[in-house]
């Protein structure tokens, strides 16, 4: 597995954000809300979510967009969006450096700008990239180079009470058999991932617990 | 790990989804209350915030996050500014997501002859009368006996600044040591609202500033640190004077 990293409270006037970096994909995202909305994009008994995805170089395109959505499902899923009617949260995600891993370092990112700001969740959420190489082995954060040799990818996000998949993300084949086995190496790294969640959150509030 | 600190017990860092305690009304004949943070399903209490799980003496739970945007709370009280007058009402941002409202008639010693007049840009202090996620908060100046205790508009002269909700709640306090180590330096008057804004005013203009940049640093520090570094700021500013 890739050396996560990730620096809290990056930006100073967003409600939270976080730097977060898989292996040399680095991703900044910044969560602003639950904040004053449009009356166009009002609505009566939820939140209204927007996530905005800027690549580090050129204009956002269709692969943007993708990345995007995938990203707004996985947050509606877990934000406790009735709390806060007729307000918006916005999400950006600031691309700093690729490697191949854009979409998982993004949501990553994303979770924990989410409880920096304290935002009202049902879990928290970790996405794991994998590979698989024409040799039949499963590479877990694999790298640009190693993802150009592979014959698919996939990116799961899971929850993180029950592991349970929020969102899924393929690109080429897979059959079943590899696609489980895809599905359950994920499942085994999201674990650390989630503890690594932890263990900032402890450091971010390490110097409270010992005052008032 | 539990320490005793100010009455609340600390149970420890909690994350979203993290399983406090399971409590069935129909077993637990104990009755246990929720705080912010904490939502009751299914027989669990869950954490919906990261932070610091506190547990009061009357056993109350709470998560204290550190947050910086404002969610209007009943009873609470902040610091608005005027945008604009309209008709009865006058609309003050206190930095929620929605405008809050505040009659001319809920100040003290206000009548229909005698009403408050405020211009946008001005500061009030008060309280939260109504606030919750389907309506407009509304503002009041005065308590359930007519009177200000405090609240109203605040003189002009002083400055205001915005600091993290739990840096305001840490300050909210009159007998907070740091405060009254501030008041050892120089004399000033201080309001703060639970929306995380700060009013200060003092003498001179570059007291004010000093005391503001000592707030700011609890936001980086810890309470103790902070301390510690109080006499150097004003050192500064006053090395900064003499120039």
């Amino acid at each position: 597995m890739a050396k996560h990293a990730c620096q809290l409270n990056f930006l100073s006037r967003s409600d939270g954000s976080a730097l977060y970096s898989i292996g040399n994909t680095v991703a900044l995202a910044s969560v602003n809300g639950p904040g004053e909305v449009k009356k166009s994009n009002r609505h009566y008994n939820r939140s209204h979510l927007e996530v905005c995805y800027s690549p580090s170089t050129g204009q956002s395109m269709i692969g943007e967009r993708t990345l995007e959505s995938v990203i707004l499902h996985t947050v509606e899923q877990v934000i406790l969006v009735h709390l806060h009617p007729r307000t918006a949260t916005n999400v950006t995600i600031q691309e700093m450096q690729s490697d191949g891993l854009a979409l998982s370092t993004s949501v990553n990112a994303t979770c924990l700008a989410l409880l920096d700001a304290g935002v009202q969740m049902k879990s928290p959420f970790a996405a794991v990239t994998c590979c698989l190489t024409p040799s039949g082995t499963i590479i877990i954060e694999p790298t640009e180079a190693e993802l150009k040799e592979s014959e698919a990818l996939a990116t799961f996000v899971f929850d993180g009470q029950a592991l349970n998949v929020l969102s899924a993300h393929q690109e080429g084949c897979l059959d079943s058999e590899n696609f489980y086995a895809c599905l359950r190496k994920c499942q085994t790294a999201a674990k650390d991932v989630l503890n690594f969640y932890r263990r900032i959150m402890e450091e971010k509030y390490s110097s409270d617990k010992s005052y008032n | 790990m539990s320490l005793k600190v100010g009455g609340a017990e600390i149970i420890g860092v909690v994350l979203p989804g993290d399983e406090i305690l399971q409590f069935n009304p129909d077993v637990n004949k104990e009755r246990i209350c929720i705080g912010p943070g904490l939502r009751w399903e299914d027989n669990v209490v869950r954490a919906t915030k990261p932070g610091i799980l506190k547990k009061t003496t009357k056993k109350l739970y709470y998560v204290d996050t550190h947050q910086k945007r404002y969610i209007p709370q009943r009873r609470e009280f902040v610091i608005g500014i005027v945008l604009k007058k309209k008709g009865d009402y006058y609309t003050i941002d206190i930095g929620g997501s929605e405008q809050a409202t505040i009659s001319y008639l809920s100040f003290e010693n206000a009548s229909k002859k005698t009403r408050k007049e405020m211009k946008p840009g001005d500061l009030i202090f008060g309280q939260l009368l109504v606030a919750n996620k389907d309506m407009e908060p509304e503002m009041v100046c005065i308590d359930t006996y007519d009177r200000a205790v405090g609240m109203g508009s605040l003189p002009e002269g002083g400055i205001m600044f915005n600091v993290s909700l739990h840096v305001a709640r840490l300050i909210v306090n009159p007998e907070n040591p740091f405060l009254l180590n501030i008041s050892k330096k120089v004399q000033y008057a201080i309001v703060t609202g639970f929306n995380g804004r700060v009013w200060v005013k003092a003498k001179k203009q570059s007291d004010m500033v000093a005391i503001m940049n000592c707030i700011l640093m609890l936001e980086v520090m810890t309470l103790k640190e902070a301390n510690d570094n109080v006499f150097k700021v004003f050192e500064s500013f006053s090395r900064h004077g003499l120039k």
